[in-house]
């Protein structure tokens, strides 16, 4: 056996995950091989003291409380677990007035919500108010890349998307989840700090409504207010664009613009 | 978003201090590492659908924390390696010095009196996190490999050589 060879095994070795021939050759080209028996040494030395001195630092009482709470909301089958999860310190004493918080408040928006577009649009606000909340500020430095890398974790193909301009950046490119379907978003910011997030999905079983189109040059998106947000829903190609802003009406059909004629 | 017929086991509740503790090691302080946790059981809970039940559901919450963890720097722009992998696989770590000792020690200090924790934080991540998997989780090779998504054999490069470096930062405690 080579140095090589046997080096890439002093750590198995240390921990006895050997087999036994290789475990013995290995012992063998050691006990020869003054630079390799050093180099086991210090493997079960660093381990050893890795073990023994190296802090380990016990989650939060806080933090355990919330995923519990999480975790049995989702065992139950309720969709509050998801604000649950994100909102901040409650104990379990609190939790059951939390849920009935939200079950009246954020969860009616989910469960009332019948059709698939509300729950879509449901859902999709929840997502982009999450993104804001992040304090997402700095333009995205390598767009190309980042296009390129969504492209590779989502299964379909997009189009170029808007890259930002004077008056808004690009700020953050990441893979979400719709209705169980992967989406790819990509999340803009404007000078004044409003967020308007761009979701691309397939389009198939995606009816856009053929109610409330708003106009916008050739175009006629369908236009809806979820929870205080402007959303345009429409499909390109064989994708279905979301578009939701904190934007007001006039400025969500310009941001519209940018992005339609972007792809 | 969640799949309602398929609940996160409860099992993945006994790893969570585990998991707390390598987000403590990969994260800037510890309300990152909370956040970062609370994150990842967001994403277990959302894909637990895709856990095959009877295959290894620690390793699985690892590998989530660990994409989680690359995702929220990407989100946010940031950096976080400490230093950079490939200039430390250059290193010669077969024979003889290391040399890491000239690369690694700051303006002030050397490797005398440096402590273990500063010496853990001073490794690129991908170092830090393959010995922390080893030596604290004690995964096995093949579950790092996984968690950290490269070969076995980068695994066995890393963790070598991350030994070596943490040998060198602390010559006076293992000599």
């Amino acid at each position: 056996m080579e140095c090589a060879e046997a080096r890439e095994h002093l750590s198995d070795l240390n921990r006895g995950h050997l087999e036994a021939g290789t475990a013995e050759a290995v012992r063998a080209h050691v006990g020869q091989c003054a630079s390799c028996a050093a180099a086991l040494q210090r493997e079960a030395e660093v381990r050893a003291l890795i073990q023994a001195r190296a802090p380990r630092y016990p989650a939060p009482p806080a933090l355990r409380s919330r995923i519990q709470a999480a975790m049995a909301q989702d065992a139950f089958g309720g969709p509050g677990w998801r604000a649950l999860l994100r909102s901040h310190p409650w104990t379990v004493g609190s939790l059951a007035g939390a849920i009935a918080v939200l079950l009246l408040v954020w969860g009616g928006t989910l469960w009332m919500a019948r059709d698939p577009v509300s729950r879509l649009a449901a859902q999709a606000v929840a997502e982009h108010v999450e993104y804001a909340k992040e304090m997402m500020n700095r333009p995205i430095p390598d767009p190309p890349a980042l296009v390129k890398e969504l492209r590779s974790q989502v299964d379909f193909s997009f189009e170029p998307i808007f890259r930002g301009d004077s008056q808004v950046q690009l700020v953050a490119g990441l893979v979400s989840d719709l209705l169980g379907k992967r989406a790819a978003a990509f999340v803009y910011r404007d000078g004044s700090g409003r967020y308007t997030t761009l979701f691309l999905m397939p389009e198939a079983g995606t009816t856009i409504p053929a109610e409330n189109r708003m106009p916008i040059e050739t175009f006629k998106p369908h236009h809806r207010v979820t929870s205080g947000r402007h959303l345009l829903l429409w499909k390109q190609r064989d994708l279905a664009c979301l578009l939701i802003s904190d934007l007001d009406e006039a400025e969500m059909a310009a941001m519209f613009l940018k992005i339609r004629k972007a792809a | 978003m969640s799949d309602a017929k398929t609940p996160l086991p409860a099992e993945a509740l006994n790893h969570l201090d585990a998991l707390y503790n390598l987000a403590r090691w990969l994260a800037r302080d510890p309300t990152e590492a909370e956040d970062l946790v609370q994150e990842t059981y967001l994403r277990a809970i959302r894909a637990a659908h895709q856990f095959q039940p009877g295959t290894n559901l620690r390793a699985w919450l690892f590998q989530i924390l660990r994409n989680t963890f690359f995702t929220r720097y990407k989100r946010k722009g940031r950096e976080p390696e400490v230093m950079d992998p490939e200039v430390l696989d250059r290193m010669s770590t077969l024979e003889g010095p290391t040399g890491v000792e000239n690369r690694l020690a700051g303006p002030q200090d050397g490797t005398a009196g440096l402590d273990l924790t500063a010496a853990l934080k001073r490794l690129p991540e991908a170092y830090r996190s393959v010995v922390l998997l080893a030596d604290v989780e004690d995964f096995s090779m093949g579950e790092i490999a996984r968690i950290m998504d490269c070969p076995v054999g980068t695994v066995k490069s890393r963790l070598f050589r991350a030994r070596a470096i943490l040998k060198e930062l602390l010559r006076d405690y293992v000599s």
